[in-house]
């Protein structure tokens, strides 16, 4: 691609995420899905984040900081989340932490996960692949 | 192993993130690392193990974006570099035009030799191509960027051929009439990688 192509096709990327429907962002990569499940309770900071995942997903999911970090920085730059200022946590000690919560597009794209995830899971029931006994 | 020894090495593992991505985030990834300190044995080789893994997971993701964010950027710059090369290509093909007019009507007085008109013709053509390159340079389509380097290739070759037959131009004249066709073409063919997006 030229010169002339580059910096265009940025504005127009960024004018066509603008007006993207949720279920162009799908299917989410998992950890991804984790936090915006997370958040979906309200506002977080990191912390809480990364030990809400790991409590839904019985531990199986463990979000390190540059993992976490680097998520929430994609979902900022992606419209997805936003930060709701910094404050302490009374539980965690004096140390200002950063709070994020889901934007209304964020909102939207965690339930079009969702309903993709429930009918993958209904057509795995159909199949008998889950709710069946192993022989 | 101490809390604050831990914190010290991962203060050194974390200088394989981004700088700008360290100096947003940094901070906030500290605090996780000691919270995750607080109820972790730190003399596990499974507690390590884990935040390398971490490390080596998300920092070179994470350089790659930056990498990819500073060449869009660059592109940016590029863009706008050319769009003003394309204007002063226009400026000087009508400049190239106008010389070679006034250079006809100089010599009309007297008597134009044959070779010399076909030098002034030659000239005025490649004037008419460095134009119609300069406004395809502006129209940013794939077809105006094919017909620019058509354009200017021709136009090069109609100015070497003008100066082979009368020199009839300043030196002045012949090295943006060759110098300019070159420096665009070279700026056109340059490999450039168009910057992707990703998603969250």
């Amino acid at each position: 691609m030229g010169y002339l192509s580059g910096a265009r096709e940025a504005a127009i990327v960024t004018k066509r995420q603008a007006g993207r429907p949720p279920e162009a962002y799908l299917p989410l990569p998992p950890a991804t899905f984790h936090i915006l499940l997370a958040l979906a309770d309200g506002e977080l900071h990191g912390y809480a984040i990364m030990k809400g995942v790991a409590a839904r997903s019985e531990g199986t999911v463990r979000l390190g900081p540059g993992t976490l970090y680097g998520a929430l920085k994609r979902l900022l730059e992606a419209g997805l989340v936003e930060e709701g200022g910094e404050r302490a946590d009374p539980e965690r000690g004096d140390d200002r932490r950063r709070y994020y919560r889901l934007t209304q597009l964020g909102l939207s794209v965690a339930r079009a996960e969702a309903r993709r995830l429930d009918a993958l899971v209904r057509a795995a029931r159909r199949k008998k692949l889950i709710g069946v006994r192993p022989a | 192993m101490s809390p604050a020894a831990a914190e010290r090495i991962y203060r050194l593992l974390l200088r394989a993130y981004p700088p700008d991505f360290r100096a947003e985030y940094g901070r906030e990834m500290v605090l996780l690392f000691r919270d995750q300190c607080q109820e972790s044995d730190l003399r596990t080789i499974g507690f390590w193990a884990a935040v390398i893994c971490d490390v080596a997971r998300s920092a070179p993701a994470l350089r790659a974006e930056a990498w990819r964010s500073r060449g869009s950027q660059s592109t940016q710059t590029t863009e706008v570099i050319m769009k003003l090369a394309a204007m002063l290509t226009v400026l000087l093909g009508v400049l190239g035009i106008l010389n070679a007019v006034v250079e006809w009507v100089a010599g009309s007085t007297g008597t134009i030799q044959g070779m010399h008109a076909l030098s002034l013709g030659l000239g005025v053509f490649a004037s008419a191509l460095l134009l119609t390159a300069g406004i395809a340079l502006l129209r940013p389509t794939q077809g105006g960027r094919q017909a620019a380097r058509l354009a200017l290739f021709a136009s090069l070759v109609m100015i070497v051929a003008a100066r082979l037959l009368f020199p009839w131009m300043s030196v002045f004249s012949q090295l943006v009439g060759i110098g300019l066709p070159i420096a665009l073409l070279i700026a056109l063919y340059w490999p450039r990688k168009s910057s992707p997006v990703g998603a969250a």
